[in-house]
């Protein structure tokens, strides 16, 4: 009896620090209500399109268990799948791209993820792909795809990015994009670009998180010098899109933000 | 026995014309035959009773004819027949001299069994009745004194030319007949009807008398290659190549396609049974640009008779051209950057494209310069007349004005440009293409109605056309390619596209799960130029769901827009029908010239640059054709062997209209290696048409008999009776024993 109380206590200690790392690394968000699970489906979620937002699941150190691979509000599924449907609502209303009003979760298990030459990866600061995974997206890359990450921020979550992208691509370096190349310029120039912050840092008066003051615009580019994964790093263009309908939340994040994605989601269908 | 039996040769009957030399008409003899087979009837009736049965019917038949013939008799039947006169004649004997006639048939070569003809009694019975004048063929004739002088080494053999030659001649002298003693081996391709009909006209009979064996025992022979003449570098060529074996069926043989003695591509094929054509299509890539002589052979086989026809030679010119193609696209769209990064890895062609991204704006890439395209898609023809080809990927056709329509025709029609449409959500008949202007350059007859794009899976699947299409070739064995095009991943969408027109090819269809196929890739020639028709817009997913390593889609991407521009010509376009000449020189130069608007240009002054072996250069002046405006021509002779490059120049006033550049290829004595078996056929064919006969050698001697009954020279007319022919005797007895046995056997009649 003794040792099922100490179990139970153990438990309940941890459940309640998690919650409150949880919570403190949101910085807490109390003016907003983040529940996206009462997002009503679309009429024409089953709409064919040429494009469709690609959401990649991948597994990660938060989440459940090991992996945290299919963990509720583990860390692939930040802001998903407001942020993606209010994007997509943008997609279809600035460009002639004819695109879906549901998202699409793909992942790195199976060849569906080739179906889907854009994909968007957020928080990837705590991912951490397998050497199979890794081979995955390098072929994927390769082959024509396009990845964009966002959401992470600071030293110590760039070195977990590192890791597994050192693994996908171990031959070519992470740049710095210039403000010439094409992606800031293929529908929108955004010579003009400022750090678009997150919901959290936000609230507290701030716009940037851990140590990532600078917003970084960097890329991993082919032999052709055409970017294959787009990093937004110290920076939240997920939670721009997703609170753009938000009163409190700045228009000018936003619409960078918005115009951010629309960019590389042209870029990567036109190099 | 012939003339045994009909007193004279056949020729006698051959040439002759059948005459009575009786007074009477030839009525009464027709009247008289009637009688006297009523009266035969009438007698055999009475004896029968009244009544007249089969036998009866047979036995008055024989009577009727026995009578008949010998009323016929009695009218004196005769042959009328020209022939020539003796010692006032001239009779041409024409020897082939050319290389072929040293082959050995036999363990005798042709020139040696010919000597022995021309030092026969025959041929000595012939100078005694005409005076014989001797020539020696090559690529002309020329008199001979003597058949000692026969050689057999000659490079060459034009048999029409050589004998209208000797025809010509004969206008002056009384050349009664014309004996041609040759293997029919031709270099010029045989004598065409023209050359006929002049020999014809010329009234003298040609007798020939063929040498050679009519079919190899053990050989291998390339009978033709065919390459295209032009290429863009690094393209990948066809190679159609057609042999023929004799006695080495079933043998393995070696096809090897080189350039410079550098090995491009080869093959292993299994010989088909003896005389039948092969054909075989090899592909080899063009490489970087210049001008190449390729040379395919059949490496020699164990015991084949002569290895010397195993190989030809053709030229190719590759150019250093980067045609361009202008893309314009009608939203983000997946399959616009896989057909973008698919040229891009083409260093033979340039994309320009235009896209639409946004209601009223258009994303530029791949433009010459800031300038070029910012106004849209070119509204004017010497904007759009700069590219070489046309993408319309899924763009309305009302996007285009009408100026804009029809101009995209003329690129076509008149530049002679290549115009590729892609199926698409806004693209063929949901564009609203099937009313307008550019429905003419379709392939197709889009269906009307909207609602084809389907986002749903289709496969390729190649057609009879698209198998042999060097477009849809992904693998270079013809059932590998066929194969492979059976696993490639299924289109991400498709458009139906109506029924092909007239004159169209459908190279693949595109196959949906329960609702049958469409033409999926189709392409027509219209007009100066060609269009294609892709309809979907899905064959990225050739690139996404293939390894990297894997080039499907770039390849038949490349290929596609290779062939929709490689024959984009410029404003000179320099031609010349032959560009392999063999054992001879002369080469005609065409040119047609076209203004900025590619309109014929009459006022332009136009010059041939001509580089050739040893160094030969030379300036050739072109001059307007006054019927063609915008054409120009000019003649020149290649007189040493070997490859010449002929660059053209036009110019209006001091300005450059433009300049165009082929290559062709002399080569000696090649041609007497090939086709040597005796050409019987043509020998034949050349005898019958002019009056002549064929004669083998072992009938010379007839020959010299038949030689006299010709019309031509001076000949008299000669009347010869037949009446006395043992013939005619022969067939009285003849039906009078028939009568006799057939009573013998049925009793009295």
């Amino acid at each position: 009896m003794g040792n099922r109380l100490l179990v139970v206590a153990g438990l309940t200690i941890v459940f309640m620090l998690g919650a409150l790392y949880g919570f403190q690394r949101r910085g807490g968000r109390s003016p907003f209500s983040e529940d996206d699970s009462r997002l009503l489906t679309p009429s024409d979620a089953g709409e064919k399109t040429e494009w469709a937002f690609a959401r990649l699941r991948y597994p990660s150190s938060r989440g459940s268990g090991r992996g945290g691979y299919w963990g509720f509000r583990s860390s692939w599924a930040t802001d998903y799948p407001k942020a993606d449907r209010q994007f997509v609502q943008g997609v279809r209303r600035l460009t002639r791209l004819h695109t879906r009003s549901v998202e699409q979760v793909v992942d790195l298990e199976s060849d569906e993820i080739f179906n889907w030459p854009w994909i968007y990866a957020v928080e990837v600061g705590q991912w951490g792909l397998t050497d199979a995974q890794c081979k995955k997206l390098r072929e994927y890359l390769l082959r024509g795809g396009f990845l964009m990450v966002d959401d992470f921020h600071g030293t110590r979550e760039w070195s977990v990015f590192m890791v597994s992208m050192s693994r996908v691509f171990p031959d070519r370096p992470v740049v710095e994009m210039e403000n010439s190349d094409a992606i800031f310029h293929v529908l929108y120039d955004l010579d003009q670009r400022f750090q678009v912050p997150g919901i959290g840092p936000l609230s507290g008066g701030t716009t940037y998180e851990q140590d990532g003051v600078e917003p970084r615009w960097r890329g991993i580019y082919d032999d052709k010098g055409r970017i294959m994964v787009a990093i937004c790093h110290n920076m939240d263009v997920g939670d721009a899109w997703e609170w753009a309908d938000h009163p409190r939340y700045p228009e000018r994040y936003a619409s960078l933000a918005y115009r951010i994605g629309v960019n590389y989601i042209i870029y990567s269908m036109t190099h | 026995m012939f003339e045994f039996l009909f007193k004279y040769p056949p020729v006698v009957f051959a040439k002759g014309r059948w005459v009575l030399l009786g007074t009477l008409p030839v009525w009464v003899l027709g009247a008289s035959a009637a009688v006297l087979a009523g009266v035969c009837g009438y007698l055999l009736w009475r004896r029968r009773g009244g009544r007249l049965g089969f036998r009866s019917a047979a036995i008055g038949a024989l009577q009727s004819a026995l009578l008949a013939l010998l009323l016929l008799l009695l009218w004196q039947p005769a042959i009328s027949v020209s022939s020539l006169k003796t010692q006032q004649n001239v009779v041409a004997v024409v020897v082939d001299d050319s290389r072929s006639m040293a082959v050995a048939d036999g363990g005798r070569s042709r020139r040696d069994q010919a000597l022995e003809l021309l030092e026969s009694r025959a041929f000595q019975d012939l100078g005694s009745r005409f005076q014989v004048r001797l020539y020696r063929l090559g690529a002309r004739a020329e008199r001979l004194e003597s058949p000692s002088k026969l050689t057999a080494a000659l490079p060459a053999t034009h048999l029409a030319e050589g004998l209208k030659q000797v025809a010509a001649e004969a206008a002056t002298l009384p050349i009664g007949a014309l004996v041609l003693l040759s293997d029919g081996s031709d270099n010029a391709g045989g004598i065409d009807a023209e050359a006929t009909a002049e020999l014809r006209r010329s009234r003298i009979p040609i007798h020939t008398v063929g040498f050679g064996r009519e079919r190899p025992q053990r050989d291998v022979e390339l009978l033709d290659v065919e390459i295209p003449a032009r290429s863009l570098a690094d393209s990948r060529l066809p190679a159609q190549i057609s042999f023929q074996q004799f006695g080495l069926a079933g043998k393995q043989a070696k096809l090897v396609v080189r350039e410079s003695g550098k090995a491009l591509a080869q093959e292993t094929v299994t010989l088909k049974p003896d005389g039948v054509v092969e054909t075989r299509q090899i592909i080899f890539n063009a490489g970087i640009a210049g001008a190449k002589n390729v040379q395919v052979t059949i490496e020699p086989i164990e015991g084949e008779e002569s290895a010397r026809n195993n190989s030809l030679t053709r030229v190719v010119n590759v150019e250093a051209a980067k045609p361009r193609i202008l893309y314009i696209e009608g939203e983000p769209k997946w399959e616009f950057k896989f057909i973008r990064r698919a040229v891009e890895e083409d260093r033979s062609l340039a994309l320009a494209t235009l896209l639409r991204t946004t209601q009223n704006k258009l994303y530029r890439q791949g433009t010459a310069n800031a300038k070029e395209l910012e106004d849209g898609f070119p509204a004017k023809a010497g904007e759009l007349f700069g590219f070489q080809g046309v993408i319309l990927g899924g763009v309305e056709a009302s996007y285009f004005t009408a100026a804009q329509q029809e101009l995209i025709k003329q690129f076509v029609d008149r530049r002679g440009g290549g115009v590729l449409f892609l199926g698409g959500r806004t693209g063929l008949a949901e564009g609203g293409y099937a009313n307008s202007v550019l429905a003419d350059l379709l392939p197709v007859t889009l269906p009307a109605k909207k609602l084809t794009f389907f986002r749903d899976p289709a496969t390729a699947e190649l057609t009879p056309a698209g198998r042999e299409s060097i477009i849809c070739r992904l693998e270079e064995n013809l059932d590998r390619n066929v194969e492979r095009w059976k696993k490639l991943p299924y289109l991400a969408d498709y458009q139906e596209s109506g029924t092909p027109k007239p004159g169209a090819v459908v190279l693949a269809d595109g196959v949906v799960r329960g609702k049958g196929r469409f033409p999926l890739l189709s392409i027509q020639n219209y007009g100066a130029g060609r269009t294609a028709l892709v309809a979907t817009a899905g064959t990225w997913r050739w690139q996404m769901q293939q390894p990297l390593e894997d080039k499907t889609h770039e390849m038949f991407w490349q290929q596609l827009l290779r062939w929709l521009v490689a024959d984009t010509r410029g404003r000179v376009a320099a031609t010349t029908p032959r560009l392999m000449l063999y054992d001879e020189g002369r080469i005609p130069i065409h040119a047609k010239v076209k203004d900025a608007n590619y309109l014929p240009a009459a006022d332009a002054t136009v010059e041939a640059h001509i580089l050739g072996p040893e160094g030969v250069s030379a300036a050739v002046k072109l001059e307007p054709d006054p019927l063609e405006a915008g054409d120009y021509s000019a003649q020149w002779s290649a007189d040493k062997p070997g490859s010449y490059v002929v660059e053209v120049v036009a110019k209006r006033g001091s300005d450059e209209a433009g300049r165009d550049v082929f290559t062709f290829r002399r080569e000696d004595g090649l041609a007497e290696d090939f086709h040597t078996s005796q050409n019987r056929e043509l020998l034949a064919r050349l005898a019958g048409e002019t009056g002549g006969r064929y004669y083998k050698p072992e009938e010379f001697e007839r020959l010299a008999r038949e030689i006299s009954y010709s019309e031509a020279g001076i000949s008299v007319r000669e009347t010869k009776e037949l009446w006395n022919m043992p013939a005619a005797f022969l067939l009285i007895l003849m039906l009078r024993g028939g009568e006799w046995l057939l009573r013998r056997k049925w009793g009295v009649v």
